[in-house]
């Protein structure tokens, strides 16, 4: 039944090269832990890309509950978690996989520097693994406001006050995320549409040209 | 458009070529040495680590419910803010003085711009051949550098907040635990007694008549706590924000927290 | 000569792909970056000043005034209460302290403790400050205390923005 299914589509959309390019390419001796153990750390960026998926599907089971405005939002996260059958794991999942996916992402990127797997010709991979990097701490940062708890206020307040301090266009960046003069509801709603829009749109283009060029180069090769 | 085969033939009127190919996995002969097919060799190997990456990760969201402190108050401003722990080697480097005040510039854009820009940089900083970390001294020492120095500053940081907060680090990970100390919403219609108007400084915190402000609300503390509980708060103080040994005469203190203890 | 044309048109349409997809992308992007930094160009609220009293009633002893503010954050309105320590010096200049210590936000009080008299104190990490605001060097505060914008105005004191104080710390 499934063959047929897929023969089906296959005849109409020609499918298999792709599939078969996905499955059939190498992957070298020296990246495999199962010969050696120490290749474990070739293991970093594919968890960074699990524990971002648990992120993004985690994250939009939470907006089924959460509100992103002022009054609502402590209480919506409160609710969520302690209410809501598995509120914990789920919303767990999303507050400790943040950090979890920073320290991937530092390992895999202290992999990459120290195998020299930047040099030519991957030069734009690493480039772009640093802007996924920085979309992650962005990200980071707008999440870290949204359940409205002291800790959050004043954590983002502080953040904005760095952000003030840059000269020249301090003054506007911090404007333009607080979206007022105050930390309050327009901050709370901007944050949200950063988090949940803006940053993960700009991550999953990242992460796509990531997986791409790494699929047309290849991995690097042993030391 | 690609140029195609003069007798290609093609799916019905469409561009999808006639051709199959068979949809077989090569034979294991096929991948010289220990190399492996990513499908199904490979991948297997990485869901398992995965899998126990993944119940490790369950068994910590589980064990350690997501923290949640007070609702964001404003006014609040006892409270010491703490970023997110990624952040604290850049929110630590700022309280330093060669990275504060008039040199705040060199805190906020000049080091790490140096730092992150350099790494943006490196395939064009580094560009020699060679890719072992012990043949580019340079590289690998500014590396390690900077490694001791996010981490010596994120334990720096981390160590300073605890020394003077002890009790805001517990909030901060025990989940719900801050709820219980939730303020009661102020009675405006309450009115303290004069031992409590005698004592400026306790006002200063908790307000005229005990409504709370900087520190809590205190106009039904009686049902926490009983006479000799709050004299020991007064006496010693209260972590993070309230001081000890604001009121000096232990008589006062006596008749000030039995009062106290009544109020209920 | 024919080459020649073929390549123009070719150009000619590239430029032409150029400019109306400049158009489509700006057609469709101009109103929102607009609307995303509508907070930039509205103009700072806050600018009303609220009266707290005749000047009269100031001396160079400090005085404690409380006074409402309303302060609007987006579709929220709500009113705060702000106070003030409220000094006259001789030449009659009127300086207005905001009581929040620039150590960690506590409240400071004048003339409590009996060790530094006259002097703000702060209770929480016995910060001090004196009369003009100026942070005494060696206590936690880094800062001297933010005053308020004061004018004065048929025969009353306004209370205006908080501003930094411009004082120096100085050795107490």
């Amino acid at each position: 039944m499934l063959q047929k299914m897929y023969d089906w589509v296959d005849e109409r959309l020609n499918i298999t090269p792709m599939w078969r390019d996905l499955a059939d390419h190498e992957v070298p001796e020296h990246v495999n832990p199962a010969h050696h153990f120490s290749a474990f750390v070739y293991c970093f960026g594919g968890l960074t890309f699990f524990i971002t998926v648990i992120q993004i599907l985690s994250g939009m089971f939470l907006t089924m509950y959460y509100v992103p405005d002022i009054i609502n939002a402590y209480e919506s996260v409160k609710y969520l978690q302690n209410e809501v059958a598995f509120g914990v794991i789920v919303r767990g999942m999303h507050h400790w996989g943040a950090s979890l996916v920073i320290v991937m992402m530092f390992l895999h990127t202290l992999r990459v520097f120290f195998t020299g797997a930047y040099k030519k010709p991957r030069e734009l991979n690493w480039v772009v693994g640093m802007l996924i990097f920085f979309v992650m701490l962005g990200l980071g940062f707008t999440g870290y406001l949204l359940p409205w708890d002291n800790t959050a206020y004043f954590a983002t307040k502080v953040g904005l006050e760095i952000a003030n301090s840059v000269p020249l266009i301090g003054p506007y960046v911090k404007m333009l995320l607080t979206g007022g003069d105050i930390v309050g509801a327009q901050t709370l709603s901007r944050f949200f549409a950063i988090h949940v829009f803006f940053l993960p749109g700009a991550l999953l283009g990242l992460l796509g040209a990531h997986f791409v060029m790494i699929r047309s180069q290849g991995i690097s090769g042993p030391l | 458009m690609a140029k195609q085969d003069k007798d290609a033939t093609f799916v019905g009127d469409s561009r999808v070529s006639a051709k199959r190919i068979p949809n077989i996995s090569p034979s294991y002969s096929d991948f010289p040495g220990k190399n492996e097919p990513f499908w199904p060799n490979f991948l297997l190997k990485e869901w398992m680590v995965a899998a126990v990456c993944l119940v490790g990760f369950l068994v910590l969201t589980v064990s350690h419910p997501s923290p949640l402190t007070d609702k964001a108050n404003p006014n609040d401003t006892s409270f010491v803010p703490l970023p997110d722990w990624y952040f604290l080697f850049l929110y630590q480097m700022l309280k330093y003085p060669w990275a504060a005040g008039d040199w705040v510039v060199l805190g906020t854009i000049i080091i790490p711009g140096i730092a992150f820009g350099g790494l943006m940089l490196a395939p064009w900083l580094d560009t020699s051949k060679e890719r072992r970390p012990s043949k580019r001294p340079v590289a690998t020492g500014l590396m390690l550098t900077a490694l001791v120095g996010v981490f010596y500053l994120t334990w720096a940081a981390d160590h300073e907040h605890s020394l003077s907060h002890p009790s805001s680090k517990d909030s901060g990970g025990a989940g719900h635990g801050s709820n219980a100390t939730a303020p009661a919403p102020a009675d405006t219609s309450f009115t303290a007694d004069a031992v409590w108007k005698a004592q400026t400084s306790c006002m200063g915190c908790h307000g005229k008549n005990m409504e709370g402000g900087m520190g809590p609300n205190l106009q039904k503390i009686g049902e926490k706590y009983d006479a000799t509980q709050i004299a020991d708060i007064i006496k010693n103080g209260k972590p993070p924000a309230m001081p000890g040994g604001m009121i000096k005469d232990d008589a006062e203190i006596t008749k000030l927290a039995e009062y106290m203890a009544t109020l209920k | 000569m024919g080459d020649k044309r073929e390549i123009s048109r070719r150009t000619f349409l590239n430029y032409a792909l150029m400019g109306t997809g400049g158009f489509l992308a700006a057609g469709m992007i101009t109103p929102m970056i607009r609307f995303a930094v509508d907070p930039l160009l509205q103009g700072h609220a806050g600018g009303d000043k609220v009266a707290v009293g005749s000047p009269d009633e100031f001396s160079a002893v400090p005085k404690r005034v409380e006074f409402k503010v309303h302060t609007k954050d987006g579709w929220y309105e709500s009113e705060s209460t702000l106070s003030a320590w409220v000094t006259k010096n001789d030449k009659g200049e009127i300086l207005a302290l905001s009581p929040i210590c620039k150590h960690l936000g506590c409240t400071v009080d004048w003339n409590t403790s009996p060790e530094h008299p006259d002097q703000y104190f702060c209770p929480c990490h016995l910060g001090r400050y004196t009369i003009n605001g100026e942070h005494i060097l060696g206590t936690p505060p880094t800062a001297s205390l933010d005053e308020y914008e004061t004018e004065v105005k048929d025969g009353k004191l306004y209370l205006g923005k908080v501003k930094a104080n411009p004082r120096p710390g100085v050795n107490g």
